[in-house]
């Protein structure tokens, strides 16, 4: 049982990691802490079920690139001129879950279904020490490792990256020497949708996606990150791993009703015991 | 204006039971604007400290039998201890992180309700007869207006003296007013106490006059509706809060026939307000009066 539960954890956590590294990517770079990315998320993921009979990779396609192109064009015309007038974090939880209703309204509007599941190939199954795991879930924690490491390499070794660092570490100077930041933050709001995008059709493949299921991604993504240091991307993953355990291990001793009142229980103390996350964070909210 | 859907008694029936909503949920703007506009306090948890009364309130009348009034003043006291606990647990931290704190306790509460169903109901919810039963629905009505009025005067009052004063050079510049040799934290406490029981007793309010209470009608949107009120409306002013309660609770209800897109509405409403009308409703509905009636300004 520990075992299983253990190899659970590390998948959800796995999948989870995705939309926290959106959460952190753009928090990281814009300063903005997003909280409609999740539900924005869904929505592509509800995209990729409504075309999933056509073809599975334009499906997954559609999903993604609609929800890069979302993320930069509110980043474009919503968000980045408000951070210009000098809007602060609360003004933006406000706006972002103000957007958030405005993509769940959508979701609601737009499909025909209210509750979905994603029937994506599963891979086979592989065997590790007596417990059967199926290959996609193997396969949905390597892509949210590999992501991560992607966006490591990218940042610290291309001409991009470098960018993306200096406009985070000091806005007016990156201005000053020619770095189009408005787009940066554009194309970093972009890819944490498009995260948060991917999170959510491996989501609704193990599981299923509903109407509410952006906003549990969404909260579960930012307070995952917040624990890790909200904008440091290791301590995301590490916390969202750890998280992934919690949520395992509490369903298996108390029940599935228990598992988030453990998880918020849990951020909660960390918010009050070590306000900067378990690793820290260059950035403070 | 404040008194005038109290017309509305007398014919009873639907605009009635709407009209009680927005006072019920005007008792906990007025608790946002005065904790989080007037105050400057980073609190989001008005859904926690309203259902802690609420249900406090059923638990301790139908289970252990308490005698109503003491289980409605025992509800607004824990509403008080949990939001002055949670201001001095997080005392440490700063600013956002202090409001995500609160904020998480809006998550987690409904979360909590759910997984002690045999208790609480769950989303199934808890009936519960308490004043309507006693006094009659009509008297109630007029008693929610009486005690609403009253809670909005007290707020005034108190954001008049010495005490509301402190508050407002908080809100300000907290830093000049403890350099000043103010107990900051004092008059702190003092804020989340008032906030907690005013919130609680509405809370128990509420669950009193809809006679039903589940975690549904706590959930996390709860706490930013109640504060989109004084946001909404202006916080300014001290009537911007209620503005901001007819226009949340009264737009979803003018929306029904097209309930599926309400949400969207919603939602771009608020976006509209906040980047249009920053100082919210109020002092733009203030203008437009002043420019129709120019010989009064």
């Amino acid at each position: 049982m520990i075992l299983n539960g253990i190899i659970t954890g590390l998948i959800m956590g796995g999948i989870l990691s995705l939309p926290v590294l959106g959460v952190a990517v753009i928090y990281g770079i814009t300063g903005i802490p997003n909280f409609a990315i999740g539900v924005i998320g869904v929505f592509g993921g509800f995209l990729t079920w409504y075309f999933l009979s056509f073809n599975m990779g334009i499906a997954i396609l559609v999903g993604v690139v609609f929800c890069f192109a979302i993320g930069y064009i509110i980043q474009r015309i919503l968000l980045t001129p408000i951070s210009e007038r000098g809007g602060d974090s609360t003004l933006f939880f406000i706006i972002t879950v103000s957007l958030g209703f405005v993509f769940e309204g959508l979701m609601r509007a737009i499909f025909p279904r209210p509750s979905i599941s994603l029937a994506l190939p599963r891979i086979g199954t592989i065997n590790i020490a007596g417990v059967t795991v199926e290959g996609f879930k193997i396969f949905a924690l390597l892509f949210a490792l590999g992501t991560l490491v992607i966006i490591r390499l990218l940042e610290e070794h291309t001409e991009i990256g470098k960018s993306w660092q200096a406009t985070s570490q000091n806005l007016k100077l990156a201005k000053l020497i020619g770095i189009k930041t408005n787009r940066v933050f554009s194309i970093a709001s972009g890819i944490g949708c498009a995260l948060a995008c991917v999170g959510a059709i491996f989501w609704g493949s193990l599981y299923n996606l509903n109407l509410m299921t952006g906003w549990d991604l969404g909260f579960l993504g930012f307070i995952i990150a917040v624990v890790g240091g909200i904008g440091n991307i290791w301590g995301g993953i590490i916390s969202a791993l750890i998280m992934g355990m919690v949520m395992s291990f509490s369903g298996y001793l108390l029940g599935g009703m228990w598992q988030s009142v453990i998880l918020y229980f849990i951020v909660i103390l960390v918010l009050i015991v070590a306000p900067k996350g378990i690793l820290g964070s260059e950035r403070s909210l | 204006m404040l008194l005038l859907p109290s017309l509305f008694v007398f014919k009873g029936g639907y605009l009635q039971e709407v009209t009680g909503y927005v006072y019920l949920f005007l008792i906990q703007g007025y608790v946002a604007w005065f904790l989080f506009f007037k105050s400057g306090q980073p609190f989001f948890g008005y859904s926690v400290t309203m259902a802690i009364g609420a249900y406090a309130t059923i638990v301790l009348t139908e289970m252990f039998q308490w005698p109503l009034f003491a289980s409605i003043f025992i509800g607004a006291v824990l509403a008080t201890v949990i939001a002055v606990l949670m201001f001095l647990s997080t005392s440490r931290a700063r600013g956002f992180y202090v409001s995500m704190a609160s904020f998480l306790l809006a998550i987690l509460f409904p979360k909590l309700i759910e997984a002690l169903q045999p208790i609480t109901g769950g989303r199934s919810g808890l009936y519960f007869g308490g004043l309507t039963a006693l006094v009659g629905y009509k008297t109630l009505y007029l008693l929610v207006i009486f005690l609403t009025a009253a809670i909005v005067a007290f707020f005034l009052w108190i954001m008049g003296t010495k005490t509301g004063r402190i508050l407002t050079l908080i809100s300000e510049n907290d830093r000049l007013t403890q350099t000043v040799g103010l107990n900051t934290r004092k008059y702190k406490i003092l804020a989340y106490s008032i906030a907690g029981f005013i919130s609680g007793f509405g809370g128990a309010l509420y669950v009193n006059y809809t006679g039903f209470i589940s975690s549904v009608d706590i959930e996390v949107f709860t706490t930013l509706y109640i504060f989109f009120i004084p946001l909404i409306g202006g916080s300014k002013v001290f009537y911007g809060p209620v503005l901001g309660a007819l226009f949340v609770i009264l737009i979803p209800e003018l929306l029904v026939p097209v309930e599926r897109y309400l949400r969207i509405f919603f939602g771009l409403i608020f976006i509209l307000v906040i980047v249009l009308l920053p100082e919210g409703l109020a002092p733009n509905i203030q203008k437009l009066l002043r420019k129709m009636n120019p010989k009064r300004a």
